[in-house]
C-alpha cells in the first residue's frame, strides 16, 4: 500500500451536520458490529483504462475537492483535515479487493474516511475500488464521487461549482435560518407523535425464530412494471406509489387506521445541499390516514403527505429525540413507529406497460431468505432496489416468517391488481 | 412570471421537461414526470427566488402548475 499527498484547501473544526449525527448515532449503537455501515463502488474504467498515476491523481483531487472525504469524528464533532497521505491499495481481483478494504471497522477520530484501492492488469488500472465510512457518504453521495472520479479521469477536472461541505453545512444549521427550518421539522415530528398509534407492530407474532432478525427478499419485475403502470395512470412517481402500497399493507397487517412510516430521504432538494457526497440522508416521517379509503385515493393522498414526510427528514436528530421523549411522557408510554421504508434505486422513470407483460412478468417471481441476525433497531424496514428487489427485514417477535412472506406476496398482488384494474 | 417558474420546473426535474413543455402543459405537473423530489426542490427554488415559505400543511394543490403557483405568488 502507498499514499498519495492529498492537499486540501483549509482545515477546521465544527459540530456534527444533522445527517452526520444520524449516522453517528446508529454507528455508536452497533459498534463493535459498526463496520455494517460501511459500504464501497468499484468504478469499471472499461474501455479507457487509466495508468497507475493517472488514478492516483484523481483520486487525489477527489479527495481535495469533497472536503467530506477528510473529514473526522473528534470529541463528537467534526474536523476537517486539510492535508496528509490517502493510503491507496492494490490488488488484481475487483471484487476481492473490495471485500478486503469494506471488512474492517474505520478508526473514526484517525483513519481517512475513504478507503482507495487499484485494480491493475499489467501497467493498466482497470478499476478504482472506493470504500466509504458512512459518515463521509451516503448512497447518493457515493454516486456524486464516483461522477466527479470519472470526470477527473476523463477531463482532467471536475464539474464545476465548488459541491456543499459539511463545514458549512454544520455552521448554515446553527444559524438563524438553519433553527427556524430545523424547528419547522420538529413541530411536524411533534404534531404527528401525538396522533400516530404509539408502535406500528405492536402484537407479539408468537412466533420468533432463531435468531430473531430475519430478512425475506421478494425479486418481483412484476412489482416494478405494475408501479410504472399505476405511477403514470394517476400522475405519481413509482416511489409514491410503493410508499403508498407498503402503507396501505402495513395498516392490513397490524389494523391501524392511522400509519405511520418513516422514509429514509436524501435531503439534497435544497440548493445548499445538492451533490452533497456528506451523508445528509435521514429519516422523515410520512403518515396517512388509510382507514376505508380506496388505493388510488390514497394515492392522491399520499403525494402532499410525502412532501411533509421529505421536508421534516431535513432536522436536528437532537430535536427529534427531545420531542419524542416530551411526547412519549405525555402519553404515557414509548411512541416510535419502528417502521422504516428505504428506496435505494436511483432512477423513477415510468412508462405505462401493458397488461400482458406484467402479467408474464409474475412468472419470475422468487423469494429468497438472505440474511438473519441478532440485532435491529427497527421492528420493520422495507428496501427497494433494481427492477425490482423488495425486502422486508423484521424482528419475528412481532412479525413472523410466515407474515413477511405474506407481506411481500401481498404487496406484489395489490401492486398487480391495481395496475390491471 | 410564468416563464421563470417554467425555467424552475425544468432545473428542478435536471432538465427532463423543457421550459416550453412546461407552460405548454394541460395536465398536473406529477403527470408530466415531475417526481416528489423535483417538487421538493421545486419548492426550495421558488422559496429562494421569491423569499417566500411554502407551508406544507394545508392544501398544495397549487404546486402542481406553473398558473397554480404564479397564482399562489400574486395573491402573497
Amino acid at each position: 500500500m502507498t499514499g498519495v499527498p492529498v492537499t486540501g484547501e483549509r482545515a477546521g473544526d465544527a459540530p456534527l451536520t444533522w445527517g452526520q449525527r444520524a449516522i453517528w448515532e446508529a454507528i455508536e449503537r452497533t459498534v463493535p458490529d459498526d463496520h455494517y455501515f460501511n459500504f464501497g463502488r468499484v468504478v469499471r474504467l472499461g474501455a479507457r483504462p487509466a495508468s497507475v498515476d493517472g488514478a492516483r491523481w484523481a483520486l487525489a483531487r477527489l479527495v481535495e475537492r469533497h472536503e467530506s472525504l477528510r473529514t473526522l469524528v473528534v470529541d463528537g464533532g467534526q474536523r476537517l483535515r486539510n492535508s496528509g497521505e490517502l493510503p491507496v491499495a492494490f490488488g488484481t481481483d475487483p471484487d476481492e479487493l473490495l471485500a478486503e478494504l469494506v471488512a474492517p471497522r474505520f478508526d473514526y477520530a484517525r483513519e481517512w474516511p475513504l478507503r482507495a484501492g487499484l485494480v491493475t492488469a499489467g501497467p493498466e488500472v482497470t478499476h478504482i475500488v472506493m470504500v466509504f465510512c458512512h459518515l463521509a457518504a451516503d448512497g447518493l453521495g457515493a454516486e456524486e464521487a464516483v461522477r466527479d472520479l470519472r470526470l477527473l479521469l476523463l477531463r482532467g477536472e471536475p464539474r464545476g461549482s465548488r459541491p456543499p461541505q459539511p463545514l458549512d453545512i454544520a455552521r448554515w444549521q446553527q444559524s438563524p435560518d438553519g433553527r427556524r427550518v430545523a424547528e419547522e421539522a420538529a413541530g411536524h415530528w411533534e404534531r404527528e407523535h401525538r396522533r400516530i398509534p404509539p408502535t406500528m407492530f405492536h402484537l407479539p407474532s408468537g412466533a420468533a425464530a432463531q435468531p430473531p432478525i430475519w430478512r425475506a427478499s421478494l425479486r418481483s419485475p412484476a412489482i416494478d412494471l405494475a408501479a410504472q403502470r399505476i405511477a403514470v395512470k394517476h400522475g405519481t412517481s413509482t416511489s409514491n406509489v410503493l410508499l403508498t402500497a407498503v402503507t396501505a399493507l402495513v395498516a392490513r397487517t397490524t389494523g391501524h387506521e392511522t400509519v405511520a412510516m418513516l422514509p429514509i430521504v436524501s435531503n439534497r432538494f435544497r440548493a445548499d445541499t445538492r451533490g452533497a457526497v456528506s451523508t445528509m440522508s435521514q429519516e422523515g416521517l410520512f403518515v396517512l390516514d388509510v382507514e376505508k379509503v380506496r388505493f388510488d385515493e390514497l394515492l392522491a393522498l399520499a403525494r402532499p403527505a410525502a412532501l411533509r414526510a421529505y421536508r421534516s427528514a431535513y432536522h436536528d436528530p437532537a430535536d427529534r429525540a427531545r420531542v419524542l421523549a416530551e411526547v412519549s411522557e405525555d402519553r404515557g408510554e414509548p411512541v416510535h413507529p419502528y417502521c422504516c421504508f428505504n428506496d435505494m434505486r436511483f432512477a423513477d422513470h415510468a412508462v405505462y406497460r401493458d397488461d400482458a407483460l406484467i402479467r408474464r412478468a409474475l412468472g419470475e417471481t422468487s423469494l429468497t431468505w438472505p440474511m438473519s441476525q441478532d440485532q435491529l433497531n427497527c421492528r420493520f424496514c422495507v428496501h427497494l432496489s433494481g427492477t425490482m428487489d423488495v425486502s422486508v427485514t423484521a424482528d419475528t417477535r412481532w412479525l413472523s416468517r410466515a407474515e413477511m412472506e405474506g407481506f411481500l406476496r401481498g404487496l406484489e398482488d395489490l401492486l398487480v391488481e391495481a395496475a390491471l384494474r | 412570471m410564468k416563464e421563470r417558474l417554467a425555467e424552475l420546473v425544468s432545473e428542478s426535474c435536471d432538465g427532463q421537461l423543457t421550459p416550453a413543455e412546461v407552460l405548454a402543459a394541460s395536465v398536473p405537473l406529477s403527470y408530466l414526470g415531475v417526481t416528489s423530489l423535483a417538487q421538493m426542490r421545486l419548492i426550495d427554488a421558488v422559496e429562494r427566488e421569491y423569499e417566500v415559505e411554502i407551508d406544507l400543511g394545508g392544501d398544495v394543490s397549487f404546486l402542481d402548475s406553473v398558473g397554480g403557483l404564479a397564482d399562489w405568488l400574486a395573491a402573497r
